[in-house]
């Protein structure tokens, strides 16, 4: 099958064979794990959303149509995609569940993430985003010493382009101001 | 006549240094995040929204940045494709066939000759498209209503979850969660607030840029982090970057067959340059017939998707600046910047801001010049950016996500949501549910409640409306046929060429 040899949008080289991600003959007529747990979520969502909508009662009816009428849209959107892939098997490219060193390394970049929104208030802009570029540089398997150099480099280069040249206020860190 | 003066009246506009300059940095980053896998036009736009707030830069001159970013990374996509087998976007898919062959047999020159040439010729020609017709259709819409917006926004999801690639039912979820999203703040009709969870800060609503950072820059960030940096320093050598007559004129007729077919597709709301692409190169391959070496390194194999997915990203530009409805994940967050600029694309835009509309339309010819330009002689510069190891670029662009996300608002509570929808916009990857209907959701999600309310409350509560006009009822039979229409498709052809790739297609 010469399409199937294109590698998809974003994908890399190492993409495919190498993380058992190509999606091959998958199991047929049967609705596999991962789309019984979307299916799932997507069914709890549309309810959710759907019981919140009754709650939003307004006093005197501006217009006719009301701020229920679009929630409620969602909620049947939400539903009949969460039934439908409850229900059709998809025989063509199963979904595969990301392994466990894959969670484990989005895991570790997600704590990255939520530490840079927490720390940027104190530690301010300067030694957080330093911080940030060399810890994911370290997670994406480069030498910490050249993720420092990277970090500190990016971070006097943004706080120049948009503290100087932009007048956009980043923050200093409320640690070094008291 | 008065078209060609106020084409020539933009020219003016569109050589002043500021925009001139403004359109060289537009299609240069194109380029090289068109080039980049991962990083995206949508991503780069997405960041570069709030800097051009920022920067208070002239809301005319903004958009010639911002598109520029847009068409000029359909060029630069194709140079990842050629030289790695690694297409920049989903709209380069199907160049890597013939692309990458011509590389292994030695003619990668060749191949980035012909494929920036056929850029240049579907970015041209297609802006000639736009310059007839968009003012045919702009005079068109001015007599839409409410109903007829309603019944067009309709089209435009019912497209884009149609033709988003993968499963309808999962495109249909898509675009419902973005519509959710489009619901959070107060209601603007009777103020009170709708999913706000009780947070100050979702009171004013999503903002569109934070969540488009989230769901496509910090999702790959975190797709990345599962996948293997192997082989990828590799660039091969491609030897000089031109391309005989005799392949040139072999392939004259393809690229305006491509760019014609590319532009039709790309006017029409949810298909774009995927499908245009793959369209043009079945379609060549079929003219062809036995004459071809398709699959095999034919110059024509590059020429038809590359001119048909850059007309179908200049024509897709038609329906977001005369009706201001976008019909793909780009579009609809240009939409978004061009109403934080304070500009309301729609029929009126052409008359009210004929210097912004023609200044950005005789932009694109002069972007599409310096395109040519930069990627014929300097592609060699461009191809060394492939070779930036990934532990640089990825930090960096995620830096660079970080401020962008927090100059919105200026506020940590928005690093902290776009890192959620990072998450959300992976798992979304990992179950296959595509990304651009979210986009379009809450981006349209709010026009579209605007204007079923405002037809509503003019009709007194008559649903009947919605269906009175025949415009209306043409553009909701359009958007029932184009539910239904691929699902009849899919019953005479055994493989859907759109199903290959994986379901982040469309954002183009």
């Amino acid at each position: 099958m010469r399409r199937g040899e294109v590698a998809g949008p974003g994908a890399t080289a190492g993409r495919g064979g190498a993380n058992g991600r190509d999606p091959g003959p998958s199991s047929n007529g049967a609705v596999g794990l991962a789309d019984r747990i979307a299916g799932t979520t997507l069914l709890l969502l549309a309810g959710a959303v759907g019981i919140e909508a009754t709650t939003f009662e307004v006093a005197f009816l501006a217009d006719p149509v009301g701020p229920k009428a679009l929630p409620f849209v969602v909620a049947l959107l939400l539903a009949i995609g969460g039934l439908r892939t409850l229900t059709r098997p998809r025989p063509r490219r199963d979904v595969h569940l990301p392994d466990a060193s894959s969670i484990r390394r989005i895991a570790a970049g997600l704590v990255v993430f939520l530490l840079y929104a927490g720390a940027l208030p104190w530690l301010g802009f300067f030694l957080s985003t330093t911080m940030v570029v060399a810890g994911l540089a370290v997670l994406f398997g480069g030498p910490w010493r050249g993720g420092l150099a990277a970090g500190l480099t990016l971070s006097a280069a943004l706080w120049l382009l948009f503290v100087a040249l932009l007048s956009l206020p980043l923050p200093l860190g409320e640690l070094w101001i008291r | 006549m008065d078209t060609l003066r106020l084409l020539l009246n933009g020219f003016g506009v569109a050589l002043q240094p500021l925009n001139l300059g403004l359109a060289l940095a537009g299609v240069g980053t194109g380029t090289f995040v068109g080039m980049l896998p991962g990083i995206g036009p949508i991503n780069a736009i997405a960041i570069l929204i709030p800097v051009v707030f920022a920067a208070g830069i002239p809301p005319g001159s903004a958009l010639i940045l911002l598109v520029g970013i847009y068409y000029g990374s359909q060029y630069g996509n194709s140079i990842s494709t050629i030289l790695l087998n690694v297409p920049g976007t989903a709209s380069a898919v199907v160049t890597a066939i013939d692309g990458y062959s011509m590389t292994r047999q030695g003619r990668g020159g060749p191949a980035l000759a012909i494929s920036a040439i056929s850029s240049f010729v579907g970015g041209t020609l297609s802006i000639f498209g736009l310059v007839l017709f968009a003012p045919v259709l702009a005079g068109w819409a001015i007599r839409f209503g409410p109903a007829e917006y309603f019944a067009l926004m309709i089209f435009a999801f019912s497209a884009l979850s149609s033709f988003a690639g993968g499963s309808l039912p999962r495109a249909l979820a898509s675009t419902g969660f973005g519509l959710w999203l489009a619901t959070v703040g107060l209601d603007p009709n009777s103020a009170i607030p709708r999913y706000t969870f009780g947070r100050i800060e979702l009171l004013d609503g999503m903002d569109f840029v934070v969540v488009t950072i989230g769901l496509f820059a910090v999702s790959e960030v975190f797709q990345l982090l599962t996948e293997s940096d192997a082989g990828r320093s590799t660039a091969a050598a491609f030897g000089r970057v031109a391309v005989s007559g005799r392949e040139l004129a072999a392939s004259a007729w393809t690229m305006v067959r491509g760019s014609g077919l590319g532009f039709l597709v790309g006017v029409l709301p949810g298909a774009g340059g995927t499908i245009a692409s793959f369209l043009a190169y079945s379609t060549e391959e079929r003219i062809a017939g036995p004459d071809g070496t398709f699959g095999d390194g034919d110059v024509r194999g590059v020429a038809a998707p590359e001119s048909a997915n850059n007309a179908a990203a200049n024509g897709a530009l038609i329906p977001l600046l005369t009706l201001g409805v976008p019909g793909s994940g780009t579009t609809a967050v240009l939409l978004g910047a061009l109403l934080g600029l304070g500009i309301t694309p729609g029929p009126l835009l052409l008359q009210e801001e004929p210097d912004l509309f023609w200044g950005l339309v005789a932009s694109m010819y002069v972007g599409n010049a310096l395109l040519l330009l930069l990627n014929l002689p300097l592609v060699g510069l461009f191809v060394r950016a492939l070779l930036v190891p990934r532990w640089i670029l990825v930090p960096s662009v995620s830096a660079l996500a970080f401020v962008a996300v927090y100059a919105v608002n200026g506020s940590a509570f928005d690093l902290v949501l776009m890192t959620l929808f990072g998450v959300c916009g992976w798992l979304m990857r990992a179950f296959r549910f595509p990304l651009a209907p979210v986009v379009l959701g809450l981006v349209l999600g709010p026009l579209m409640e605007k204007n079923l309310r405002r037809a509503m409350a003019l009709s007194g509560g008559e649903w009947g409306v919605l269906f009175d006009s025949p415009i209306a009822l043409v553009l909701w039979g359009l958007a029932a046929f184009s539910l239904l229409a691929p699902t009849a498709l899919r019953r005479w052809t055994p493989e859907p060429v759109g199903s290959e790739s994986p379901a982040q297609e469309n954002t183009g």
